[in-house]
């Protein structure tokens, strides 16, 4: 394991359902290393999606510190971490969520052009990425013209693009079938491999968890075991 | 996040639901186009009332008369007042109305009465009116035959269009009211005799009328006992022109009869020598002034504004005064209140559209409630989504607003086809402002959505199922 990129120290996610506290999670205290392919295991309920949202900064902790790159983004404003999302996290969504009325290089570019980079610039990033998963032949198609996998692919260049140091994937795979499945997640692993990208990767598959480098289990909103 | 971007995706996400933009666009366009022809409707309105008062004499016109000056009593009666001149109409007040500031001409009427004998027929000039010939030049009158004179040397009257209807046969009974036809006179080539001094000539058709039969009149003094009067000379004045319009159609000038002020004076001294002209005031003594009085002084001003001013200078000299100011200024006010009844009715089509495009925004930001989110989670910063909706609006408001205008230009200029007036003006700074107005509008009603979209959580919009 190399410098750790995240670490997350003692966090409590507690929900209040009327009278009841609902712990989400539990005390979670995890540490990745940059370059790793970081798997967190877990069955509906497990809190796992919590636990990767409140690593991505899309949710806030109860108690409990998360430090990513030696920022702590438990105290950070909205605006700080979209800012903060923009320049060090992509994200790969279970059901891809590509933009409609967008093709896929308009796509991919999406999240350069929050970023304020020019048309033409983000044009040729955004198809050396399509590239690189293998879509140079679906540049100009939108999201309703291609399969699920090809989707997956776009979501994946689109969470490249902008050259993140960690990657968040919730589900990637969740909504493909087993040959694409495995398509995708070979790709997944090759870029985290020679881009030196940290992934961490939500699932409830065993199977799938078995490419990522380490596996964290997790159950109950605690974690149970790693390997 | 450049503009550019921003307008791109506000453009591509307008054009993906076309059908819905352009009913928003619809209704803002209605909106646009109701304010802009209920503005233009009072405008022309407004024009259309000035244009009137400038027809009745004139906005820029004080229309001065003798006064029995501020401290001279409450009875106005010049007659009885004495032989004080100080508040009549005479040259040297001219000359002193002239000398007030912003007063840019001053020119002198002389009412005048007459009696004309035409063939079988009798006709009396009421109002007649003497002016100098300049001023009568000036009013810019069309004629139906002849011209005004050339020259102010020689006396010649110009009839009014509906003159003739005035004609009486030898009784006194009028041809037209009881006949239904106007009297076969041609008022260019008729031999027509006037008699200036009528107060004789009513004297000698009396003493005609009344021999042979013992009347007994009110005052007793006209009765037998007097000597007939000799019957006035009568004048021909030759006819220089006819005004024109048709019978039944009234303008200023139907009923009068005009002359040239300078050979009207002429025709007085040749006509009256020293006896009293008919309507000017006498001395005491019943004797007539030696000089002429005028019935009022027409003062025009250099501009509009300065009308009240000048009215009330020539107020405190004396003389009672008379102008469309107030007039004007009621008529504007009420111009100014019509126009913002017709722009309420328009604002409240533009309110209807503005909530319209507020719904609008809504329903897209609850449709795309998803894709917002995923844009939060990829890092597009907040006041960029919200900038993002305000420009979606702004679109709407530039498109409609255009619309509008152009709808409106166009059912204005239909509506001035069909009256054949100009009816609805628009004016030309409403262009430019009417559009930036819709603009402002709609990112106004866009304002509240855009900042919901703002405020959503990343995480329920990742969540909500789309």
């Amino acid at each position: 394991m190399g410098n750790p990129v995240i670490t997350a120290e003692k966090v409590y996610k507690v929900y209040k359902l009327g009278e009841e506290r609902l712990r989400a999670l539990n005390g979670v205290s995890l540490s990745v290393g940059k370059g790793e392919f970081v798997a967190i295991v877990g069955t509906s309920g497990s809190g796992k999606s919590t636990l990767l949202n409140m690593l991505a900064g899309l949710d806030k902790p109860t108690k409990g510190a998360i430090v990513i790159g030696g920022q702590h983004i438990e105290s950070m404003s909205e605006a700080e971490l979209v800012k903060f999302r923009r320049e060090h996290v992509g994200f790969i969504f279970q059901a891809y969520d590509l933009l409609p009325q967008l093709d896929a290089v308009e796509n991919v570019a999406l999240p350069l052009s929050f970023k304020g980079v020019s048309k033409r610039v983000r044009t040729k990033k955004a198809e050396q990425m399509l590239k690189q998963v293998g879509l140079e032949k679906y540049l100009k198609h939108r999201p309703n013209q291609m399969s699920g996998g090809q989707q997956q692919r776009v979501g994946i260049a689109r969470a490249l693009v902008v050259g993140p140091e960690i990657i968040f994937a919730d589900e990637p795979t969740g909504n493909l079938d087993t040959k694409t499945t495995l398509e995708v997640l070979h790709i997944l692993k090759d870029v985290v491999h020679n881009g030196g990208n940290t992934l961490i990767m939500v699932t409830h598959d065993n199977n799938l968890a078995s490419f990522a480098d380490r596996r964290i289990h997790i159950i109950d909103g605690e974690i149970v075991y790693e390997d | 996040m450049r503009f550019s971007d921003k307008f791109g995706m506000a453009w591509s996400s307008l054009t993906k639901r076309k059908l819905r933009t352009f009913l928003t666009i619809l209704g803002v366009m209605i909106g646009i186009a109701s304010i802009v022809i209920m503005m233009g409707l009072g405008e022309g309105l407004k024009l259309q009332t000035m244009e009137m008062i400038e027809e009745y004499g004139g906005i820029r016109t004080v229309e001065v008369r003798e006064g029995s000056g501020q401290n001279a009593g409450s009875n106005g009666g010049t007659a009885a007042s004495g032989d004080a001149t100080q508040y009549k109409l005479t040259d040297a007040a001219l000359a002193e109305i002239e000398k007030i500031p912003h007063v840019e001409s001053v020119y002198p009427v002389l009412e005048f009465q007459a009696e004309m004998e035409v063939g079988k027929y009798r006709y009396s000039i009421w109002g007649g009116k003497a002016m100098p010939l300049d001023v009568l030049k000036n009013m810019k009158w069309e004629f139906a035959g002849g011209a005004w004179p050339e020259e102010d040397d020689e006396l010649q009257f110009v009839y009014g269009n509906l003159v003739l209807q005035d004609f009486q046969d030898s009784r006194g009974n009028n041809i037209y009211w009881n006949t239904g036809k106007l009297p076969d006179v041609d008022l260019m080539t008729a031999r027509i005799y006037t008699i200036f001094d009528t107060e004789s000539y009513y004297a000698s058709k009396q003493k005609a009328t009344d021999s042979g039969v013992t009347a007994l009149t009110a005052d007793g003094q006209m009765n037998n006992t007097a000597k007939p009067p000799t019957p006035p000379k009568k004048y021909q004045v030759p006819t220089a022109g006819v005004l024109a319009g048709d019978t039944g159609e009234y303008k200023e000038y139907s009923w009068g009869v005009y002359c040239d002020i300078e050979a009207l004076k002429k025709m007085y001294k040749k006509a009256f020598k020293n006896k009293a002209i008919p309507g000017q005031p006498l001395r005491k003594n019943g004797k007539p002034y030696p000089e002429l009085f005028y019935s009022s002084l027409m003062v025009i001003a250099d501009d509009v504004a300065n009308v009240e001013t000048i009215q009330q200078e020539i107020g405190d000299m004396g003389y009672q005064t008379n102008s469309n100011s107030e007039w004007i200024r009621q008529t504007e006010q009420q111009s100014r209140s019509q126009q913002a009844m017709l722009g309420g009715i328009g604002a409240v089509s533009l309110l209807v559209a503005a909530i319209g495009i507020a719904n609008t925004m809504m329903m897209s930001i609850y449709e795309r409630t998803k894709e917002i989110g995923v844009m939060k989670v990829l890092g597009c910063g907040l006041f960029d989504i919200q900038q993002l909706f305000l420009v979606e609006a702004g679109l709407i408001g530039l498109f409609g607003g255009t619309a509008g205008l152009f709808v409106s230009v166009l059912i204005c200029l239909i509506i001035n086809k069909i009256t054949g007036l100009a009816t609805a003006m628009i004016p030309v700074w409403l262009y430019p402002v009417s559009i930036i107005f819709a603009v402002i509008v709609s990112m106004l009603a866009g304002y509240a959505p855009s900042k919901r979209a703002m405020s959503l959580s990343a995480l329920d919009a990742i969540r909500s199922n789309g």
